[in-house]
């Protein structure tokens, strides 16, 4: 038996001074309420009776002072939290990482593999010893503390209760990185992960923890089961045909066995479509809905098993896509009369264009878009410009410096991965003549001879520009689908309706959200519809979530919709690892001590006391003891 | 009986009890004159004959004749045909003194709502304006350990209102010493009558002594005990110490509901006690506690023992 308050010393000091002060007080003389009688000597004849019973009352007296003074030495000795030798040792410091990624949203064993965790790590609490130490924490995408580094099995417990699913892969190097930063410099320390397994690489830092002598256990959780998951799932507007869409899903099945599902995508709430297919075991089954009306804001696909029993893992079920919004591009046309160019500009009905002649020039009014065709301003346009032979007046200076012309030059070379070329053909178009000019830093050349460029890309007075080196009347590219695609791929690429437009984002990464209006600081409201502040950066809101489904980004009065869809497709893997490796080495079981060494005695030293003034009070106030 | 509860001593002069005697006390008392009347006619005469042997018309009995004696009341027949000296006695009409000897000792004045000594004394105004309805001659004399104060025998209705201020103004005090103020009172009044003793008889001399000497001396004792519920069942608990409010004496007891159980038999023991030698010496006894309403407490009274009329 140890002390870990007060000394033996300070104890008995305490136990003699209440002690003394109990036996003084017992030494005087009770001070008796008085009751004048009307003839004493009726209870004179009672009180002779009782003087036999003297012996017995001069016992129950010493008894209640027996019993005080047995209160007061319980009551000091508490004082000194006593301990059983060998609890007061030096203990075991424990970080609990639990996965808390997608997979653990399973249902293979009842009622969650999260609820599992829970369970397989109390006994881990509940055996601290009193000079363990312990914290949990929340591994996802980053790693959370859920409860201090406390000997308190209390604190811990509430800490596994704030434990909550979330839609990310679990990232265990960035787990272990906490983790040692929380075991630098205490005794014992090990790392217990409770996870299913199915974790990322980690890096070097699983090393560094085993040369710190850091001890890795694994708690696996789950025994596998059923899955269909939709791994991929994007949507974009036809350039041409805004009101129609084209829908990418992808399912994996990563069971040994095939499975039927029902695949239903839903447009703005309202389902659109529904599909039943079936997926090989580990296949990858891509999809295209082709041409997809109703929907006009939001998509959003789920599969389900065909014989309709749930799969064990619901939260890869359901996939999420935002539209592009069809915003009505304003153009500014300045011309002399082109009617290719006009022609071209009608074949998109999203289009707001004005024409003017280069005369005319600023008109009043915004516009998104300028294109000037075979004429350059005197001063740079305040919109993003698209140049049709940019030959500037005299004394005027053109975006570009001319050093003369190109006989006869073909697209010899396309950058295919620029999205203004996209779904063009140009490798034959015939032209007459381009323009020899002289590129600046930045410049792009997009597609050109191999001499010479035709189409450039760069920015002019913080403006960007699209330049056509040739006039198109004097090729046969107004003759061919590609010229009115070219100009609309040009025009979306300044207004951001461009292909590579981003129908969903993936959960646990870092997203940045196109803001509305002139703002620093939005709200962003999950799913589940908790509100948080983020920051605006250069018109886009920086920020992440851990939910998959629609999140709206807040600034000022204006909203807008955004996608976030589950991130990789390992979180559809149910299957349990057989071993978690860690530099090497298979983690171990973690080992449970024995729970009685943790005994505090002097809750029970307290409670005795208390016990004991319980049943004194009783005996007394009922009249059994007098 | 918050007092008693609280423990606090008893002030020996009564609480502010208003006025004992008012009109609905009056008009309660000519209701018992009337029922006591009802009751009397069946078993005796409208007027008490005293039992004094003298000059009346009535032939009482005989005794043996004493030198001294008048010997115009010789029976001379008799003498002719026993040859012994027998003297004729006649019972002698005269008007019954009926004493009232209320107890105001300390003790007296323990009790709540009413004290005893209000009860007492409207006991004692109820049994005078009987008596003084049939042509009695009521007195009322006080004691404590010795004769306190005293109305002088008077007869009629009309002074029931000495009685009344007589009886207002007394206070509780002193010690109970009945036997001594017994003594006194026998001394003082030789015209022998009624005297009804109305007291908690908590006397430690004992209450023998006093009942005995108007025995002794031709009066014919009634015994009204009267006690408060509260000394029957004393509402107590813990440890308390119990001073007698008379002597001052002081014990100090732990009150478990053994000890109660023990004192309400002790009690009960007393009480039992003083009816056993009541009745032994042929003296009416009448228990009262104060919780009884005074007027169903002297109907009980007239019924049980023709203690008026």
């Amino acid at each position: 038996m140890e002390l870990a308050g007060l000394s033996l010393s300070e104890v008995l000091t305490v136990l003699g001074g209440f002690a003394a002060a109990v036996v003084v007080l017992y030494l005087l003389k009770l001070r008796r309420r008085q009751v004048e009688v009307p003839f004493v000597h009726l209870w004179q004849q009672v009180l002779a009776e009782k003087q036999t019973t003297r012996l017995f009352s001069a016992l129950k007296r010493i008894l209640s002072l027996l019993v005080a003074l047995l209160v007061v030495a319980a009551l000091a000795f508490a004082t000194g939290d006593p301990r059983y030798a060998g609890a007061t040792d030096e203990g075991r410091t424990t970080v609990v990482l639990i996965d808390a990624s997608a997979s653990m949203q399973a249902t293979d064993v009842a009622p969650s593999r999260l609820d599992a965790a829970r369970e397989r790590v109390a006994p881990l609490v509940a055996a601290m010893a009193s000079a363990d130490r312990m914290l949990v924490a929340q591994m996802d995408a980053s790693t959370v503390p859920l409860s201090p580094l406390t000997s308190e099995p209390r604190l811990v417990e509430d800490g596994l209760e704030r434990l909550r699913p979330t839609d990310v892969a679990a990232d265990l190097g960035r787990g272990l990185r906490f983790s040692l930063d929380v075991l630098a410099g205490q005794p014992r320390p090990r790392v217990v992960i409770v996870s299913d397994g199915v974790l990322g690489p980690t890096g070097r830092v699983a090393e560094r923890a085993r040369e710190a002598g850091v001890e890795i256990d694994w708690i696996p959780i789950g025994e596998g089961g059923r899955n269909v998951a939709i791994t991929a799932f994007s949507v974009r507007r036809y350039p041409l045909d805004k009101s129609r869409s084209e829908v990418l899903v992808e399912l994996f099945n990563p069971t040994d066995e095939d499975a039927s599902v029902e695949l239903e995508l839903s447009g703005d709430g309202e389902p659109i479509d529904v599909q039943r297919l079936r997926v090989g075991a580990g296949e990858r089954l891509r999809r295209f809905f082709q041409n997809v009306t109703g929907a006009d804001r939001t998509l959003e696909a789920h599969v389900a098993m065909a014989d309709g029993a749930p799969d064990a893992q619901p939260a890869d079920d359901r996939a999420y896509a935002r539209l592009p919004e069809r915003r009505r591009a304003r153009v500014l046309a300045v011309s002399g009369g082109n009617l290719y160019l006009s022609a071209a500009l009608l074949l998109d009905e999203y289009l707001d264009v004005t024409e003017v002649a280069p005369a005319d020039y600023p008109p009043p009014g915004e516009f998104d878009v300028t294109i000037f065709d075979g004429w350059v301003p005197p001063s740079p346009p305040g919109t993003d410009a698209i140049y049709l032979a940019p030959v500037p007046a005299e004394g005027v200076e053109g975006p570009f410096v001319i050093r003369g012309e190109i006989e006869r030059p073909f697209f010899d070379r396309v950058d295919r991965d620029h999205p203004i070329v996209q779904f063009t053909a140009l490798r034959d178009v015939n032209i007459a003549a381009s323009l020899d000019v002289e590129l600046q830093d930045g410049d792009r050349v997009v597609a050109g001879d191999t001499g010479a460029p035709l189409l450039v890309t760069g920015s002019r007075s913080g403006r960007r520009l699209i330049a056509l080196l040739f006039d198109v009347r004097r090729s046969d590219l107004p003759l061919r689908v590609a010229w009115p695609l070219l100009l609309i791929n040009s025009i979306d690429h300044f207004v951001q309706e461009d292909a590579r437009y981003l129908s969903s984002y993936e959960t646990g990464e870092t997203w940045y959200v196109p803001a509305p209006g002139d703002v620093t600081e939005a709200t962003l409201v999950t799913p589940s519809g908790e509100e948080r502040l983020v920051p605006v950066v250069d018109g886009r809101a920086v920020c992440t979530g851990l939910e998959a489904g629609f999140y709206t980004l807040r600034a000022g009065e204006t909203e807008e919709v955004f996608a976030a869809n589950l991130g990789p497709s390992d979180e559809a893997i149910l299957e349990p690892a057989e071993a978690l490796e860690l530099a090497g080495e298979p983690a171990g079981e973690p080992e449970i001590g024995a729970a009685s060494v943790r005994t505090e005695i002097w809750t029970w030293l307290v409670l005795l006391a208390l016990a004991v003034i319980g049943v004194e009070w009783f005996t007394y106030h009922r009249r059994i003891s007098v | 009986m918050l007092d008693w509860l609280r423990g606090k001593p008893t002030a020996s002069a009564p609480a502010d009890e208003g006025d004992l005697f008012d009109e609905e006390f009056q008009r309660r008392l000519d209701v018992l004159a009337i029922v006591s009347r009802k009751l009397a006619r069946g078993r005796t005469r409208a007027e008490r004959r005293s039992r004094k042997t003298g000059a009346g018309i009535e032939f009482a009995d005989h005794r043996q004749y004493a030198p001294g004696d008048d010997f115009r009341y010789l029976d001379w027949n008799l003498y002719a045909r026993t040859g012994r000296l027998l003297l004729r006695l006649y019972e002698e009409e005269e008007d019954l003194s009926v004493y009232i000897l209320l107890d105001v000792s300390r003790s007296m004045a323990i009790g709540a709502p009413t004290s005893k000594l209000a009860y007492a004394k409207k006991l004692a105004a109820a049994l005078g304006y009987i008596a003084l309805a049939n042509l009695d001659r009521v007195s009322i004399v006080t004691f404590a350990d010795e004769v306190g104060g005293r109305l002088a025998p008077t007869r009629g209705k009309n002074r029931i209102f000495k009685a009344f201020e007589f009886l207002r103004p007394l206070r509780a005090d002193g010690r109970t010493g009945t036997a001594d103020a017994m003594k006194t009172f026998v001394a003082q009044n030789k015209r022998r009558g009624v005297a009804i003793l109305i007291s908690d008889l908590y006397d430690p001399d004992g209450f023998e002594g006093g009942i005995n000497t108007l025995r002794y001396h031709k009066f014919e004792p009634y015994v009204v005990q009267v006690f408060d519920p509260a000394e029957v069942r004393p509402p107590l608990h813990g440890d308390v110490r119990l001073i007698d409010n008379e002597t001052g004496d002081a014990r100090d007891v732990t009150i478990t509901p053994r000890v109660l159980a023990r004192y309400a038999e002790a009690h009960r023991a007393y009480r039992r006690r003083i009816e056993d030698f009541c009745t032994q010496k042929h003296v009416p006894y009448f228990g009262v506690e104060t919780s009884v309403p005074f007027d169903e407490a002297i109907l009980d009274l007239l019924r049980r023992g023709g203690l008026v009329a």
